[in-house]
């Protein structure tokens, strides 16, 4: 799987994509789920999974498989969807979301068998792992790429810039981080909170740093991870990707009071409706 | 200490611990002008909103970032400030424990931790969100007081109490929302000193946190059975308050220590680890997390299948009784 997909056809995944969030998010009821951060990665996560990694749902053990590891694990949903939607799990698991003892935990918790490399849920942590991986290739002298989708807010945390320096140092080439840049973290705006300039962080780790304007934007993500993936720099690659949190419904967009919530008939119902019609 | 706001303990019970904790940090720094409240991005989930906008230049959000949270904090204890940083339970004493150990610890610095949603609470949210060890963690770290409230009041009171004492103390806050109110009334609370809530000859259990009211009815079942139970509400874990446990030891016939946490390190070990140095003592058994990660479940479902229910702890008792 992977390659050959057209624009119009991960369209239309990213669409069934964002129905998927919603709809095991609403089935989570009381137990709540985090809509926003889900909804600003369904374009970079669908990219990945119908476009641009090497993978096989049907042998996901497979060695040459390119790796994908989610370090904002609360963005479990996207994950889900994606792999879901790519038949790694059964489409009758989504109403199992968050039920007790289901495999499809608030955040990821590795299950090979079904797709999940890494369990992340603690923030940080995932990335550095990534790093591990892509030196690990090297070590194997297997091909195969590393993908880590990386939150804005995620990298107010010291293991990113410490994993990230690592990165550089040992030339990891096979690794593409994507930066979620959706503005908001959970107690607010991420430039309230700690405003940095993340390109002249990333650059100055060492890193080949493209960015892209609309993260949410089906061909410009696309045209910048095949780049990232072909590109001879020597250097690990990050994608600052600026997106909108809670992307696609109106009344999450950029809200900092969709990061995580009980979502209840009336707000469901609306957004279906706003899903649909678009 | 201002009154004990018994008027809003039924609000508090329904709301959980993070509202006992936002509400009293804004208490206390209305008495405590040299007090301040540092978070790593959990303001609305700490329920530290209403500090924030009451007390703007006495609250400071260093960012995803725990570690540098904690020496942060340390630096400035280490000038007299007096900082309370608000983390969660799964993540706080873990990441940073080398800073708890070497800032906090080793300078013996008057700074205080708190963390909610110790234990299980976080249910659905899975393993990585789940505090299991954190007693362990702190205990093992010399100068510090860990305490672990039972109830509403409780938590107001620690959080007033720890301002009073000079010295690193970790705070672990369980029980969400629907938590029952232990003490409808005011009562004496001093770190160290246990309280018996319950007397009884037969079996003792000694509960930590927010199990409290699972140890009271289960000790009730028991008395129904004939067995005189006695209830330890040991809210200081460390130190252990070594003159209830010698009382216990020579009055009671089984122990049953109760806590939201591996058996490893926590109460029961606590519990153990004083235990052993005496001969002729009764038996204990620890109810417990049990030393594994956790099935993914909502509270109320992992509490059953730990046996940390009432009927769980009731049963464990009698079988070992
Ligand atoms: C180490 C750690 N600290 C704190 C948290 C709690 N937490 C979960 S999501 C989140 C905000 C993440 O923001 P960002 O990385 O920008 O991701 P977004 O939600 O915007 O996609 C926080 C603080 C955590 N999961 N892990």
């Amino acid at each position: 799987m992977g390659n050959n997909n057209t624009v119009e056809f991960i369209q239309e995944k990213c669409a069934v994509m964002r129905r998927d969030v919603i709809e095991m998010g609403y089935i989570a009821g009381g137990r709540g789920a985090h809509f926003g951060p889900a909804l600003s990665s369904i374009e970079i996560m669908a990219s990945l999974f119908f476009n641009i990694m090497n993978h096989d749902p049907k042998n996901p053990t497979m060695p040459d498989r390119d790796r994908f590891v989610q370090s904002k694990g609360h963005a479990c949903l996207s994950y889900y969807s994606a792999l879901i939607e790519s038949g790694y799990i059964a489409k009758d698991q989504k109403s199992t979301f968050k039920q007790d003892e289901s495999i499809l935990s608030g955040h990821p918790s590795r299950n090979i068998e079904h797709g999940i490399e890494i369990s992340s849920g603690s923030l940080g942590n995932g990335f550095a792992v990534a790093c591990g991986m892509a030196k690990a290739a090297k070590i194997k002298k297997e091909n195969h790429k590393v993908y880590c989708l990386v939150g804005d807010g995620e990298c107010n945390e010291g293991i990113i810039w410490e994993a990230a320096m690592n990165g550089a140092k040992n030339k990891l080439d096979n690794l593409v981080a994507i930066v979620d840049r959706n503005g908001v973290q959970l107690a607010g705006k991420t430039s309230d909170i700690m405003d940095v300039d993340l390109v002249a962080l990333w650059k100055a780790a060492g890193w080949e740093v493209l960015v892209l304007e609309d993260g949410n934007d089906l061909p410009s993500i696309l045209e910048a991870l095949e780049k990232m993936k072909n590109s001879k720099s020597g250097k690990p690659h990050a994608i600052i990707a600026n997106t909108t949190k809670g992307k696609g419904i109106s009344f999450m967009e950029g809200s900092i009071n969709w990061h995580a919530r009980v979502m209840n008939k009336e707000q469901y119902e609306q957004a279906i409706l706003e899903l649909e019609s678009n | 200490m201002s009154n004990a706001p018994i008027d809003k303990l039924k609000e508090w019970s329904k709301q959980g611990h993070r509202n006992v904790l936002g509400d009293s940090l804004v208490m206390l720094a209305a008495e405590r002008p040299e007090m301040c409240t540092v978070t790593a991005d959990l303001t609305p989930t700490a329920r530290l909103t209403g500090f924030r906008d009451t007390y703007p230049d006495r609250f400071f959000d260093v960012g995803i970032a725990e570690q540098n949270m904690i020496d942060f904090t340390a630096g400035l204890a280490v000038e007299g400030v007096l900082p309370y940083a608000v983390g969660l339970a799964a993540i706080v004493p873990m990441r940073p424990a080398e800073q708890m150990r070497v800032t906090l610890g080793y300078m013996n610095l008057n700074a205080k931790v708190v963390c909610i949603e110790a234990g299980v609470r976080f249910g659905p949210l899975g393993n990585t969100h789940y505090a299991m060890d954190d007693i362990a963690v702190v205990r093992a770290i010399p100068n510090f007081t860990v305490i672990s409230p039972s109830d509403p009041l409780q938590i107001y009171k620690t959080i007033f109490a720890i301002a009073d004492h000079d010295g690193p103390v970790y705070v672990r806050l369980t029980g969400g929302p629907g938590f029952p109110v232990m003490y409808p009334e005011d009562f004496d609370f001093q770190i160290g000193k246990a309280i018996e809530y319950k007397e009884g000859s037969d079996v003792a259990f000694i509960s930590t946190g927010s199990m409290l009211g699972a140890a009271v009815e289960a000790a009730n079942t028991l008395e129904g059975k004939g067995i005189s139970t006695r209830v330890v509400d040991m809210h200081t874990i460390k130190p252990i308050d070594t003159d209830m446990l010698d009382k216990v030891f020579a009055e009671n016939k089984l122990v049953v220590t109760v806590e939201e946490h591996t058996p490893i390190g926590g109460l029961g070990a606590a519990v153990a680890e004083y235990k052993t140095g005496f001969e002729n003592t009764p038996k204990q058994v620890m109810a417990s997390l049990g030393d594994k990660f956790q099935k993914l479940g909502d509270y109320a479902f992992l509490l059953k299948e730990n046996g940390l229910t009432a009927a769980g702890l009731a049963n464990l008792a009698e079988a070992n009784f």
